[in-house]
């Protein structure tokens, strides 16, 4: 079982380094060993992945000292627990699809084989991510994740755009990996002012919150290490204000897309939360910061999303506000609705890209949803699947997303977070409003393909359309799996043992009594809420654009009406597609603000501190310049020289002795 | 007035001076003895010609003034009892270094010599780092307990012989040896260039 | 005054101090060594007055002063022919052109 676990990162490293040395030889048939080693990976990691779930872990497998430092010594090693298993299994169940995706989707770029290098090399990052058992280790893994998602979202580095998006998402990231970076040390800090300095995850949190339970004054308080590493976790998972990357980042080719921004990447932010649960249970009031901060982001982003006219776009801010979504769930305190939310929005949300770019792929590269239209006709196997995404995704019953939003909300609401519920049903309705707008725009009505284009739409290949039905298949059932019963699913039994001493600091902290849960009392109420709240989306979506579902749900969309309301508010209507102005305030802050202080600086280290310098050489030269004079090459200059040195010691000699 | 007369006035001024400060000291009592006097006039004598040396234009005269300084140097050396050195003073001295030294004057002479000036920019310096330089040889002699008698001793010749090819034979040879060295290299850097101009 | 060590002495460091002044601030070469041959017959007096008031020094002040006024003798002839050389290459007496070796 060690072994099985320490391959699982190993093998798409090696793939990596493979396809890294040899792929570009390889030419079409690059993907071989990539996708075969994914594979295998996968197989591993489901066979890992239960054997943990079905009571066999935790595991964990030390492969060895790292950095050994007399009475501090960081381990090389995994750690395999429930919460590792359910990661595991979005992790190389998504990786794999994509993989298999992209044979399809990328078979035309020259270069094919530096993505699958990539791929792997960012599923490695990944798996060490998620697999780690200590600090350091998690941090190397986090910035090799930054690094992929660079390498990756600048895939097409000719392009200036995907450039510049690359930059940003790398420099926001490493803003957050800061905090991270000093939350780590921060960790430090404390265990070695505890007595022993640790970097091991469990072991760290462990003493940290005993401390803090116990009341003993910690070098750095418990609120701020929480912070610090929710700090990293925002930079990663792109929470305000760090959100500003993610939709750029569809810059990237749509696996990409789909693979880091809906499925892994992003998630890291979630999951180095839900592992460090203890950490934030001891301290209620970062948990209420990450809580606000989560539902603000979803909010915001959802927001944006309505007037969006980028198929990706919509999709980039639709995962934002999911992941708001996961954070607030992890603010309140339901650590287990955030996983299951994680975990159901990986599937649908990876759905929803490979679908996107299925139908890009279709259209020819036309990304810009007011000229498609009308498609459903002509893609049916992608506009099937991309429906049953969206319906997942606006959380209406019976499929995957309702469980987990539901639970999400349910939750905020019973653990007394009141704000955070409304918010996030205002949320759900926002978010069924624009998924069904873009189904709308997508697939239903007239074409507005251009007319050179329309005769070549096609159907993607089967090998993009399996892993689209695959992918499916989760999003319509894992809810049904892993949630009933309501309110003791069998995720929530897995995960329990993760979470249990978390849950229960909380509840000792906040004097809140767990309440089984009444189908039919308040969890009744706010399931119909929730329920209510995403119809009330659809509707207004299928009243502005349209709907063909089946024979008789019919209605032609209205551009009209459409008009007319953006126009009775144009302020947000502005807002929204200006995405509330961020980039432009950063750009004003740090480019040209930080610019003059650049500028500012240079000039001070140009004019002073080289003046400085250049100074003493200049004093040096014209005092060498100055003495040389002394040099004549007249003996006789010397001898008066000669006379007057005598002159002075004798006459010296005589004064000094002479008292 | 012209200028002939000055000249003559200035030279009576100054024999006049020369011959009556030691008659007024003698008479003041300072100098005692006849001996103390010419010690005196010797001293006098050589002081002027010196600075006359080292000052005057003409290199030709300040030849001429050296030789008088060496003259009266000698007399001195027979005031303090050391006639063979006097005697070798002006055989040396006056003799063969003077007259080498007017032939020297005499091979470098150029025509823009006389109206150049005479002293160097640094000619101040070079007073004051002298005079300093007596004045703390003057003290540090003052200062100094000799361990001298009251009387001079005189060198008889036949003991300083005695000595010379006795007790200093080898520092002689070696001088000797030392002259000829100088000769031959003097001979040999003087000597004119193969072809070269004069 | 003749019968007294430091009027000799005195008399020599004045005779010193007015060839050292001769050396540092004339400009011919050979009033140089003439400067020269002046120190060395200061110190040659200072040495003869030694010799005349030092019992221990009697005679040996004399042979000293013999030796110095060889040497000086010596001194003088090589200077000389030195000067003479340089006058070859140079054509001038002066020694504030003899600046070669300047900066």
């Amino acid at each position: 079982m060690n072994l099985l676990i320490a391959v699982i990162p190993i093998l798409p490293l090696a793939g990596f380094a493979i396809t890294a040395v040899i792929g570009r030889r390889l030419g079409k048939q690059a993907h071989l060993i990539p996708v075969g080693l994914i594979v295998l990976t996968w197989v591993i990691s489901m066979i890992v992945a239960f054997s943990s779930l079905t009571g066999g872990g935790p595991f964990e497998v030390t492969l060895y000292d790292w950095i050994p430092a007399g009475a501090f010594n960081v381990e090389a090693g995994f750690y395999v627990d429930n919460l590792t298993a359910a990661l595991l299994i979005v992790v190389t169940t998504i990786g794999m699809l994509v993989h298999v995706y992209s044979i399809g989707y990328m078979g035309h770029d020259p270069g094919y084989w530096r993505f699958f290098a990539y791929l792997n090399l960012f599923m490695f990052s990944m798996l060490l991510l998620v697999l780690a058992n200590s600090w350091l280790v998690v941090f190397v893994a986090w910035e090799l994740v930054g690094l992929c998602s660079y390498l990756l979202i600048g895939f097409w580095y000719t392009r200036r755009s995907a450039a510049l998006a690359a930059k940003k998402a790398f420099i926001v990231n490493r803003v957050g990996d800061v905090g991270f970076a000093l939350g780590i040390m921060a960790i430090f800090a404390n265990t070695l002012s505890l007595g022993e300095p640790t970097l091991n995850i469990r072991e760290s949190i462990e003493m940290l919150t005993n401390a803090a339970t116990a009341g003993e004054p910690l070098v750095i308080p418990i609120q701020i290490v929480a912070l610090l590493v929710f700090a990293g976790a925002m930079g990663k998972s792109a929470q305000f204000p760090l959100h500003v990357w993610l939709p750029d980042a569809m810059e990237g080719p749509t696996p990409v897309s789909a693979l880091i921004h809906a499925a892994t990447m992003v998630n890291a932010g979630v999951y180095l939360v839900a592992r460090a649960n203890n950490l934030f249970a001891a301290a209620p009031s970062a948990m209420v910061v990450v809580a606000a901060i989560g539902i603000f982001t979803a909010i915001l982003a959802a927001s944006i999303a309505m007037t969006q006219t980028d198929i990706k776009r919509v999709l980039a801010y639709s995962t934002l506000s999911q992941l708001g979504y996961m954070f607030a769930a992890l603010g309140v305190g339901a650590f287990t609705a955030a996983i299951f939310h994680l975990m159901t929005h990986g599937f649908f949300k990876g759905l929803l890209f490979l679908d996107s770019g299925s139908v890009i792929h279709a259209v020819h590269d036309e990304q810009d949803m007011r000229r498609m239209g009308g498609l459903s006709r002509k893609i049916p196997i992608t506009y099937a699947t991309m429906l049953i995404g969206a319906v997942a995704i606006s959380g209406i019953p019976p499929l995957a997303g309702f469980f987990s939003k539901d639970e999400i909300l349910g939750e905020a609401f019973k653990l007394g977070f009141p704000w955070v519920w409304a918010i996030g049903i205002v949320v759900a309705v926002m978010t069924a409003f624009y998924m069904f707008r873009l189904i709308g725009l997508t697939f239903w009505g007239e074409s507005r393909v251009d007319p050179a284009v329309e005769p070549r739409i096609h159907e993607s290949p089967p090998v993009m359309t399996w892993p689209l039905i695959l992918l499916a298949i989760p999003s319509v059932a894992l809810g049904l799996v892993l949630g009933l019963p309501l309110g003791n699913g069998i995720l929530q039994s897995w995960l329990a043992p993760v979470f249990e001493e978390g849950v229960h600091a909380l509840e000792t902290a906040r004097n809140i009594q767990p309440e089984a849960y009444s189908i039919l009392g308040v969890d009744g109420a706010l399931i119909v809420a929730s329920v209510a709240a995403a119809a009330i989306g659809l509707v207004v979506a299928w009243r502005f654009f349209g709907v063909e579902i089946g024979a008789r749900l019919r209605r032609a969309p209205d551009p009209e009406a459409v008009r007319s309301v953006s126009a009775r508010a144009p302020f947000l209507y502005r807002a929204s597609l200006n995405k509330w102005w961020f980039d432009d305030l950063y750009d004003l802050l740090f480019i040209r603000i930080g610019g003059w202080i650049a500028a500012a600086a240079w000039w001070f280290d140009r004019e002073v501190v080289d003046g400085t310098v250049n100074a003493i050489g200049a004093v040096t030269r014209q005092t060498g310049r100055g003495l040389s004079h002394v040099q004549t090459g007249r003996v006789q200059n010397y001898a008066l020289g000669i006379a007057i040195g005598l002159i002075v010691m004798a006459g010296s000699y005589l004064v000094i002795v002479g008292r | 007035m012209p200028r002939g007369l000055l000249t003559v006035i200035a030279s009576m001024f100054v024999v006049g001076t020369a011959i009556g400060l030691p008659v007024l000291l003698f008479l003041l009592g300072l100098l005692k003895t006849p001996e103390d006097v010419l010690f005196f006039v010797f001293a006098e004598v050589l002081l002027v010609s010196a600075l006359l040396v080292v000052t005057m234009r003409d290199i030709i005269r300040c030849g001429l003034a050296m030789i008088v300084c060496f003259g009266a140097l000698a007399g001195i050396y027979v005031i303090a009892g050391a006639p063979l050195v006097a005697a070798a003073q002006v055989l040396v001295y006056i003799g063969a270094i003077s007259v080498l030294i007017l032939f020297a004057i005499m091979l470098t002479q150029t025509k823009a010599a006389p109206s150049s000036l005479v002293f160097q920019t640094q000619a101040v310096g070079a007073a004051l780092a002298a005079i300093l330089l007596a004045i703390i040889v003057v003290i540090t002699v003052g200062a100094t307990g000799w361990g001298a008698v009251d009387q001079r001793i005189h060198t008889a010749t036949d003991e300083l012989a005695t000595l010379l090819f006795n007790d200093y034979v080898l520092p002689f040879e070696v001088v000797s040896v030392l002259l000829l060295a100088a000769v031959i290299g003097g001979v040999f850097l003087a000597k004119r260039e193969e072809g070269g101009p004069s | 005054m003749s019968n007294s060590l430091d009027a000799y002495l005195i008399l020599s460091a004045l005779l010193f101090a007015i060839g050292t002044f001769g050396f540092l601030a004339r400009r011919n070469a050979i009033s140089m060594l003439m400067s020269i041959e002046l120190m060395l017959n200061g110190v040659n007096l200072a040495i003869v007055a030694f010799g005349a008031f030092i019992p221990n020094l009697a005679q040996d002040g004399s042979v000293i002063a013999l030796m110095v006024m060889a040497v000086a003798a010596a001194e003088a002839t090589v200077g000389l022919s030195i000067v003479i050389a340089i006058y070859r290459n140079r054509k001038t007496p002066l020694v504030d052109e003899y600046d070669a070796m300047r900066r």
